[in-house]
């Protein structure tokens, strides 16, 4: 899938020089860290996402929990007030529980790990749905819902009763560009890059902060690392 | 005894024949509107059903497992009855396998209206991906629909090919013939035993398997499923046996009823004690990963399903059954199997609603809903109450009712009636036939 619909000319040079992957191994694993100490939670990449990709109305490829009860809305740790994020897309995992339930492998890793989702041989079953213990995958329930009556992203639409889901914009990728979520974010708390390489600054950081997968527990084993919050800023109460 | 066929049963009482037309129109009135409703959906696409991301599985997978569980009486009936001699099972055996393949093949049929894309069903042949659990069961959905369609032709080949239908293949009547029969039969017993085994447990792990799901991911599931399905396809099988016996088309004595009513409160009793089970083993760590979904199991939205599921499902026909002098009513047994098969759909229904109507990563504001919500509300969902929509269970309705109109037309047409595939009254009849 994501059929490319406009070339990386088309983007401004600033664009491309700001989103360029930069080195990389010759063999790369991509992957990508989040740091929720950097998190304004704005949404801008969840808001990005949608117009890169054209995902319609009311489906969401990427999105911000707030960690605790309530959207936005500082919880009490060891009596002190303390706020942070969760940026969710696909986790891009490693052994992925999606990929296992597919009847028809419409979805399948790719060589560099990227997690596929193949909308011309998906059924609709949503087995994959079920088996996604991240809940990141979206589907086309009904005809999709645009703001307006003209394709918007940079990739083709996907047809109605298939699955559809974050590709860390496997088609910037090929142009050695860094997925827009991470592109757009204003607190930069998103790098993308080689978990391959052991001197990527993704590799690094996992590495010096202590990169935390979600759910470790399952044994998914995501791509994408959590660096959690170093200080708490304690408001009073 | 002369069992030289005659033609079934013509002289049927006319308020018989008067119900018979109307419950025909009926099932035809509903297999309609089910199919109006599916050519609505696929218009639609599945935003015409209430199911959504936060919960993405609804009816038709509910319905789906329940029926796979419901085949399970007949298949086991007939394999065990043939394998460890229980032979007092025999007059209803005929009823009982055909009963078996009419509920797989509601089941296989339920899957086509849950697919978003029924227009690349063949992506299933053709791109068959091993690993996953959904290939498996439909590997042995038709592997049982085959051995069941197989159980239903050997036991009444005879009676067919007697009365000179075209169904019997051009088999004869021969004691060759019969004694072919026979060996078909334990055949079939020996893999139909089995598949009916591995059906149950692939089914199971369908949810079994997935560790995204605590209320699921438990090794107990399988055990659980051939429980289950022992316990509906039992209930259902007594149910339509009283039934059928009422139109005279099958016989045999109550104490037939107070016997299956007797295994029947056996399955309850081990269906209780693996709920039971699950539900502490579940509950006493109280990590969140599976006392959670344990936790909205008997308190939240939906735990009125649950004690239901206990009360109506398990202690009420247990309570029924288990006295002797209770199950000599026959009564009492057609009431008691009543409750187990809504019981076990109800247990069904459980396991898809606490299975997957929470999001997995419990932080607000949850799982993406997928369509385009009313202002002012959003369009992510932590927990989502689901109910079928009409057009889901219009659907569901159409599939059912096609079932029920197979097995209506089979049980007219087919004989279900025990005797004449008799050896030794074979070899009698024969040579009385010879002697005339």
């Amino acid at each position: 899938m994501s059929d490319k619909v406009s070339p990386v000319e088309a983007l401004p040079p600033a664009s491309r020089e700001w989103g360029e992957i930069g080195p990389a191994s010759g063999n790369p694993r991509w992957g990508m860290v989040v740091d929720q100490e950097r998190c304004i939670g704005c949404w801008s990449c969840c808001v990005i996402c949608k117009s890169e990709n054209d995902v319609p109305l009311g489906m969401w490829w990427n999105r911000i929990d707030t960690v605790g009860d309530a959207l936005d809305t500082p919880r009490r740790v060891q009596g002190e007030l303390e706020m942070h994020w969760l940026p969710l897309a696909c986790q891009h995992c490693e052994n992925p529980s999606c990929t296992k339930v597919c009847p028809v492998q419409a979805t399948y890793s790719r060589e560099d790990g990227v997690v596929m989702q193949d909308s011309q041989r998906c059924i609709g079953c949503r087995f994959c749905l079920v088996a996604c213990p991240y809940g990141v995958r979206v589907f086309n329930w009904g005809k999709p819902d645009r703001p307006t009556d003209f394709d918007t992203g940079m990739v083709a639409p996907r047809p109605i009763g298939t699955m559809e889901k974050c590709t860390f914009c496997v088609h910037r990728l090929a142009d050695g560009q860094i997925p827009s979520c991470v592109w757009s974010c204003p607190a930069q708390a998103r790098i993308f890059g080689d978990l391959n390489d052991p001197d990527s600054r993704v590799s690094r950081l996992i590495r010096e902060r202590g990169g935390e997968q979600l759910l470790e527990e399952r044994g998914t084993d995501p791509r994408v690392f959590y660096l959690p919050p170093r200080r708490k800023r304690g408001l009073e109460t | 005894m002369n069992t030289v066929a005659s033609p079934a049963t013509s002289a049927e009482p006319r308020a018989g024949a008067r119900a018979l037309h109307l419950w025909i129109a009926l099932l035809a009135a509903g297999l309609a509107l089910g199919l109006g409703a599916w050519v609505y959906q696929l218009m639609h696409g599945l935003a015409a059903t209430n199911m959504r991301n936060p919960m993405m599985w609804g009816l038709y997978i509910t319905l789906f497992m329940y029926f796979v569980g419901l085949s399970a009486g007949g298949l086991i009936v007939a394999s065990a009855g043939r394998l460890f001699g229980a032979t007092r099972l025999k007059p209803i055996v005929r009823i009982a396998v055909l009963e078996a393949t009419v509920a797989v093949m509601i089941a296989a049929l339920l899957l086509l209206p849950d697919i978003g894309r029924p227009d690349r069903v063949w992506h299933l042949l053709r791109y068959a991906h091993v690993t996953s659990p959904l290939i498996w069961d439909l590997t042995i959905v038709t592997i049982y629909f085959a051995i069941s369609a197989s159980y239903v032709w050997v036991y009444t080949r005879a009676d067919l090919a007697r009365r000179g239908s075209p169904l019997a293949l051009g088999t004869g009547t021969s004691l060759v013939d019969a004694r072919r029969d026979e060996r078909l039969k334990g055949l079939l017993a020996a893999v139909g035993l089995p598949a009916a085994i591995l059906l149950h447990s692939i089914t199971a792990w369908i949810f079994g398997l997935q560790i995204s799901r605590g209320f699921w991911y438990s090794a107990l599931m399988a055990p659980m499923f051939i429980v289950s399905a022992l316990v509906s396809g039992t209930g259902l099988m007594i149910l339509l046996a009283l039934i059928v016996r009422r139109t005279g088309r099958v016989s045999f004595k109550d104490d037939l009823a107070a016997y299956l009513g007797g295994m029947l409160a056996v399955f309850v009793a081990v269906e209780g004690f693996l709920v039971f089970s699950e539900v502490l083993t579940a509950a006493y760590p109280g990590a969140s990963f599976e006392a959670d979904p344990v936790r909205r199991l008997l308190t939240g939205p939906y735990a009125g399903f649950f004690w239901f599921e206990v009360v109506v499902g398990l202690v009420v026909p247990f309570v029924l059954l288990a006295p002797r002098r209770l199950r000599a009513n026959v009564r009492w047994v057609a009431v008691a199997s009543a409750l187990t098969v809504v019981g076990i759909l109800i247990h069904r229904v459980n396991i898809v609603l606490n299975g997957l109507s929470y999001a997995t990563v419990p932080y607000p504001p949850g799982v993406s809903i997928g369509t385009v919500q009313p202002l002012g509300t959003t369009s992510f969902a932590l927990s989502y109450f689901y109910h079928p929509s009409a057009i889901e269970y219009l659907v569901a309705g159409g599939v059912i009712c096609f079932g029920a109109l197979v097995f209506t037309i089979a049980a007219l047409k087919l004989p279900l009636k025990e005797g004449g595939s008799d050896l030794a009254a074979d070899a009698v009849s024969r040579r009385d036939r010879l002697a005339s």
